[in-house]
C-alpha cells in the first residue's frame, strides 16, 4: 500500500509544481492534435458525406479502406511515414522527420478514417425519405453533400470527438516521426511511456491526469454542441 | 418539349413490369392503382432517384416529404432560386402555410408539411411534374381546394400524379392509367376509364361504377347539382355554380324500382332509365341502365328475379344524395 501511496503523493506534487517542462508538453499535445483533428475532420468530413450518400463506382473498396483505416495501429502508420521522411526516403529532402509537423502529419492520418468512418454511418443512417428528398431536390454535389451534412450534425460531432480521442491518445504514431525529443517533440503519451522506463511512477501518472483533463474538456465542449439543440 | 417515357422495365413477377410508357406531352397521367401496385416505383423510376432510373427533368415530389432542420422557409428555398423561392412563396400562400414559414419545419404536422412540399416541388422550374400522393396527408374537406391550387401551378406542364384515391384522380388528372400488380390493366381519359373499366379487376381497383362529368347548375348550402347530359345529379361538394365537374357515386348506392315511379321517397336523385344489360358480379348482378347516361346498380338474383328485370325493362333508379361525391374536374 505505500508503494502506491507514495506514487499517488509524487504525482499530486508534480501537478502542484506544474513547471514548465510539463506545460511545454500539454501545449504542443494540445497543438498537434488538435491541428491533426481539424485536418483530419476537413478531409475526413467530406470524404464520409461522399461515401454515406453517393452511388459511385468503388464505393464499396473505398468503405472497406476506411474501415481498416479506422482500426490500423498508430505504430504501423507511424513507420510508413517515417519510411517515406526518411534521411534517404522519397520525402527525406522536405527535413520533417522528428519535427512536430511530421506528428501532425501522423495523425492527421489516423483521424481522416475516423471521422470519414463515423460521418458515413452518421449519412447512410438518415431515414429513407431523407435520402429520397434530398435526391429529389436535384441538388448540385456540393450543395447535396452540405444538406445531408447539415441533417447528420450530430452524428459528425460525434466522428469529429472520436478522431480527437484517437489522436490525443495514441502514442506509436507521434514516438516513432517525432522522436520524443524533450523540448521539441514530447507530448503527454510519450512522456508518460519516458517516466513510466525510468520508474518515474509519479510523473507518468500526474501526465495520465492531465491526458484524462484534456479529453474530458474537449468531449465536455463537443457533447454540449450536440444536446445543445435538444434544450 | 419533354417526353417523358419508361421503356424495358421488368423488376420479377408480381412487381413492376412495362414494356413501353410514354406520358402525353402537356397533360396530367393519373397513375391508379391499389397498395403495393406498383406506382411509386413507377414514379422513381421515372424521377431517376431509384438504382437503375433515368433521371428525367422533373419536380419531383416524394411520397413522404422529409422536413429537413431548420425553418419551413428554409425547407421551402432548397434547391430554388430566388424566382422559384419568390414562386413557392406565393403557392405557399394560396395553399394556406406562409404563416407557418418561420417555425421550425419538424414541428408542421403532416398536411402542413405536405403543403409547404408541394408548393416547393410545384416552384421549380423543370418542364415536368413527378408527385407521388400529393393529397394524401390533406384534410378530405380541404382536398379539392388544394388539388385547384395544384391543377394551376401545373399549368401546362407535363404531369405525373400517383394516388389511390379516385377524387384526387378526376381532380388532377387528364389521362389516367391504372396499374395492377405491376401491369398496366388499361389506360384511357379519366371520366372514360372510370365508367367504362376494362374489367372486373379494374371495376373492382376504381370502387366507382358512376361517373357523371358536366357542370354545376346549382348549390345549396352542402349540396350541388352536376347536369351531364340529360342527368342532373345532387351529391355533396363544394365547387362553385358553373365549374366543372364531376358527380361520383358506387353500384350498391343505386336503388333500383321496376316502371315509372315519380316522386317516390326522400332521394334528389331519382331518374327513369331502360335496362341494358344483366351481368354476373361474383354472386351478385349487375344491372347497366340507360337513363341518359349509362349507371350501374348492383342487385341480389332475388331482387332481380322479383323486379323481373331483363334489357329492355323500364325502370326508375334513386340515389340519395348524401351517398353522390362531387369533385372539380
Amino acid at each position: 500500500m505505500d508503494f502506491l501511496g507514495d506514487v499517488v503523493r509524487d504525482a499530486l506534487d508534480v501537478l502542484g509544481a506544474f513547471g514548465s517542462e510539463i506545460s511545454e508538453v500539454l501545449w504542443l499535445t494540445l497543438l498537434v492534435s488538435a491541428i491533426a483533428t481539424v485536418i483530419g475532420v476537413g478531409l475526413g468530413i467530406p470524404l464520409g458525406v461522399a461515401l454515406g450518400l453517393g452511388r459511385f463506382r468503388g464505393r464499396g473498396v473505398l468503405m472497406a479502406l476506411v474501415n481498416t483505416g479506422m482500426g490500423i495501429p498508430p505504430v504501423l502508420a507511424g513507420l510508413l511515414l517515417l519510411l517515406l521522411l526518411w534521411n534517404d526516403g522519397p520525402l527525406g529532402s522536405w527535413g520533417l522527420l522528428f519535427t512536430p509537423t511530421a506528428m501532425v502529419i501522423a495523425q492527421a492520418l489516423l483521424a481522416i478514417p475516423i471521422a470519414a468512418g463515423v460521418t458515413a454511418g452518421a449519412v447512410r443512417g438518415l431515414s429513407f425519405d431523407a435520402h429520397e428528398h434530398i435526391r429529389a431536390l436535384r441538388l448540385p454535389p456540393a450543395s447535396r453533400g452540405a444538406l445531408a451534412a447539415r441533417e447528420a450534425w450530430p452524428g459528425l460531432v460525434a466522428g469529429a470527438a472520436a478522431a480527437f480521442g484517437r489522436v490525443v491518445s495514441e502514442v506509436g504514431a507521434v514516438l516513432v516521426v517525432g522522436g520524443n525529443v524533450k523540448g521539441e517533440t514530447r507530448v503527454l503519451t510519450t512522456a508518460i511511456v519516458q517516466e513510466t522506463r525510468q520508474a518515474d511512477f509519479g510523473t507518468a501518472l500526474a501526465l495520465g491526469f492531465l491526458l484524462l483533463l484534456v479529453a474530458l474538456a474537449v468531449n465536455g465542449v463537443l457533447t454540449w454542441i450536440q444536446f445543445r439543440e435538444e434544450r | 418539349m419533354t417526353v417523358l417515357t419508361l421503356e424495358g422495365i421488368d423488376l420479377g413477377e408480381g412487381r413492376l413490369q412495362v414494356d413501353r410508357l410514354e406520358f402525353s406531352e402537356g397533360r396530367k397521367t393519373i397513375v391508379f392503382g391499389p397498395n403495393g401496385a406498383g406506382k411509386t416505383t413507377l414514379l422513381r423510376l421515372v424521377a431517376g432517384t431509384l438504382r437503375g432510373g433515368r433521371a428525367a427533368a422533373a419536380a419531383y415530389l416524394p411520397q413522404r416529404p422529409f422536413a429537413f432542420r431548420g425553418s419551413a422557409q428554409h425547407n421551402l428555398a432548397l434547391g430554388l432560386d430566388d424566382q422559384a423561392t419568390a414562386t413557392a412563396g406565393k403557392i405557399a400562400a394560396r395553399l394556406g402555410v406562409d404563416r407557418l414559414l418561420a417555425q421550425p419545419a419538424a414541428t408542421l404536422s403532416g398536411g402542413e408539411r405536405q403543403r409547404l412540399a408541394l408548393a416547393a416541388t410545384l416552384a421549380r422550374p423543370e418542364p415536368a411534374v413527378l408527385l407521388d400522393e400529393p393529397l394524401a396527408a390533406i384534410d378530405a374537406r380541404d382536398r379539392s381546394d388544394v388539388a385547384a391550387v395544384v391543377s394551376a401551378a401545373i399549368g401546362g406542364r407535363t404531369a405525373v400524379v400517383v394516388t389511390h384515391d379516385v377524387e384526387t384522380a378526376v381532380a388532377l388528372g387528364d389521362e389516367i392509367i391504372v396499374l395492377v400488380d405491376g401491369r398496366v390493366r388499361q389506360r384511357g381519359q379519366v371520366a372514360e376509364v372510370l365508367s367504362l373499366p376494362a374489367d372486373e379487376t379494374v371495376a373492382g381497383v376504381l370502387g366507382v361504377s358512376n361517373l357523371i362529368v358536366g357542370s354545376v347548375t346549382d348549390a345549396d348550402d352542402s349540396l350541388v347539382a352536376v347536369a351531364g347530359g340529360p342527368m342532373k345529379v345532387w351529391g355533396i361538394g363544394s365547387v362553385e355554380k358553373g365549374g366543372a365537374a364531376a358527380a361520383m357515386f358506387s353500384a350498391e348506392a343505386v336503388t333500383v324500382f321496376a316502371g315509372d315511379i315519380e316522386g317516390a321517397g326522400s332521394a334528389r336523385n331519382l331518374w327513369a332509365g331502360v335496362v341494358v344489360e344483366v351481368r354476373p358480379l361474383g354472386r351478385l348482378l349487375e344491372v347497366v341502365v340507360d337513363a341518359g347516361q349509362r349507371v350501374v346498380a348492383v342487385l341480389t338474383p332475388g331482387s332481380v328475379d322479383a323486379l323481373d328485370l331483363s334489357a329492355g325493362s323500364a325502370v326508375s333508379l334513386a340515389v340519395k344524395a348524401t351517398a353522390v361525391r362531387v369533385v372539380a374536374a
